[in-house]
């Protein structure tokens, strides 16, 4: 349901994305790994229709982005909770996506306990809110119009223990109902116990794609990351 | 559902009415906006009462006084509603949800010009009132005359003021300079204006303020529509033009 297939991208003379290729298919949870600056990030604004790749293209259910119709009620976005207006209340920054994908005042209520924000939290402005109340406000932006395919940039940042819990157990949910999910996270040991595949890229390249078992052999996902990751760090580029 | 809506496809882009109403509420949705607002409808009765109180009850006066506040606020909400996406980074979410972004830029310079229209009926229905209870007040007759062309200028010039707005707003994306730029403009013409001869032609050309002042006053000439659709050009279409491509060409971080 996500394809990227040879992504590249460059600013300037700098290759952040260099030939990435993978594919996220239905009920799949993937982990998408990497040091800081390898390119998830990017990779993630390529695939949202935010950012133009340089050569190759990533598409979702089978089209880039920017040509789905109502791409909010079809792939659900988190690229960065902490980007929100601190002025607008938690409820107001639903109610406004909820009104651009047409949904009812009462989607909003609905969304609100999901990711478990209280009425007199989602009354509060975002501006006083901890990162962690932030990441459950835009996980439930991106479910408002319940998609099929989510793309969460490191959504268990800054969420207390049971907010890491509960993340888990909504994004299992989510996947064994039909959902694609590509998920970015430094929180390896959580992307073990969640992602049943895992992207791993450096310096902007796929370093290694797999389940845990095919990629581990044995090594935890931690010895994993930091393995692949240190042989990029000493090869020129 | 349509004849034609495919079994399986959701339709068609986001429908225009949906982001006209979401871009509309987005300006006064924040503590921001509401406080621009409450400015605004503390600033026009407050403006009138004293112009009447200072000139007496003159119909014309007291519309172009309660003008004054929309006439420098507006503008800043204009260059606000586009900056606003930038500065907080709501551009990430803003354009994917509706990744047409033309679309959404169209959504937000029509509610803010819009806004000013509305200020000017505004401030017609407090002025109109305003000039009965002065003279009352003062015993003196109230003096009704408007002149049409002049009340319209006047009320194009309050939609230019907020199309600059809009236009450096959404070519800087940067609310600071482009609210630099937009007030300050005036005070630096005033100088250059006096800068000799050279100076007073570039400013009969390229100053707004200076521009604007026969469409304000209701005698336009031919000469004067050309000076002002040359400061226009230069102030409010060619920013917008090149605004608008650089967000839908651009990178949204």
């Amino acid at each position: 349901m996500i394809e990227f297939n040879r992504v590249g991208k460059s600013y300037g003379g700098v290759r952040a994305l260099d030939d990435v290729s993978f594919t996220v298919g239905a009920g799949s949870i993937t982990g998408f790994l990497g040091p800081n600056g390898a390119g998830k990030s990017t990779a993630m604004r390529v695939l949202a229709g935010l950012s133009r790749p340089s050569s190759g293209a990533a598409t979702v259910l089978g089209r880039p982005y920017a040509e789905l119709d109502r791409p909010g009620s079809q792939v659900g976005v988190l690229l960065d909770a902490s980007a929100q207006h601190p002025g607008r209340t938690g409820r107001e920054v639903l109610t406004l996506g909820a009104m651009m994908l047409g949904l009812p005042a009462s989607r909003v209520d609905e969304v609100l306990d999901l990711v478990g924000l209280t009425g007199q939290e989602a009354r509060r402005r975002v501006g006083g809110y901890s990162l962690g109340m932030r990441q459950r406000l835009g996980v439930g932006h991106a479910l408002l119009g319940r998609p099929r395919v989510l793309v969460l940039d490191e959504p268990a940042n800054g969420l207390d223990p049971q907010g890491i819990r509960w993340m888990r157990g909504l994004l299992r949910g989510l996947a064994e109902a039909g959902c694609a999910i590509l998920l970015s996270s430094h929180l390896l040991h959580e992307v073990e116990q969640v992602a049943d595949r895992i992207v791993m890229i450096g310096r902007g390249r796929v370093l290694a794609q797999g389940t845990l078992a095919e990629l581990g052999r044995g090594r935890s996902l931690e010895q994993l990351f930091l393995d692949l990751t240190a042989t990029t760090d000493r090869s020129p580029a | 559902m349509t004849a034609t809506a495919t079994p399986g496809m959701t339709a068609a882009p986001t429908p225009f009415h949906r982001l006209l109403a979401v871009e509309a509420r987005k300006l006064v949705d924040t503590r921001s906006g509401k406080a621009l607002v409450l400015v605004l409808a503390g600033l026009v009765p407050a403006a009138v009462a004293a112009r009447g109180a200072v000139s007496g009850p003159e119909l014309q006066a007291l519309v172009n006084a309660a003008g004054i506040g929309p006439g420098t606020l507006l503008p800043v909400l204009g260059i606000l509603t586009v900056t606003g996406e930038w500065s907080h980074r709501t551009a990430l979410t803003t354009f994917t949800l509706e990744p047409r972004r033309g679309r959404v830029l169209a959504a937000k310079f029509l509610p803010a010009l819009a806004a000013a229209v509305a200020a000017c009926v505004l401030a017609v229905l407090a002025a109109v009132p305003a000039t009965a209870v002065t003279a009352a007040v003062q015993g003196v007759p109230a003096v009704w005359e408007v002149d049409p062309a002049a009340l319209l200028g006047w009320a194009g010039v309050q939609v230019l003021m907020v199309a600059e707005g809009l236009g450096m707003g959404v070519l800087l994306l940067n609310a600071p300079a482009a609210i630099v730029i937009c007030l300050a403009s005036p005070m630096v013409w005033a100088v250059v204006g006096r800068l000799g001869s050279a100076g007073a032609t570039l400013a009969e050309w390229f100053d707004l303020n200076t521009t604007t002042g026969p469409l304000m006053s209701g005698d336009l000439s031919g000469g004067g529509a050309a000076r002002l659709a040359v400061s226009v050009l230069v102030w409010i279409a060619v920013p917008m033009a090149a605004g608008a491509v650089r967000v839908i060409r651009g990178e949204v971080r």
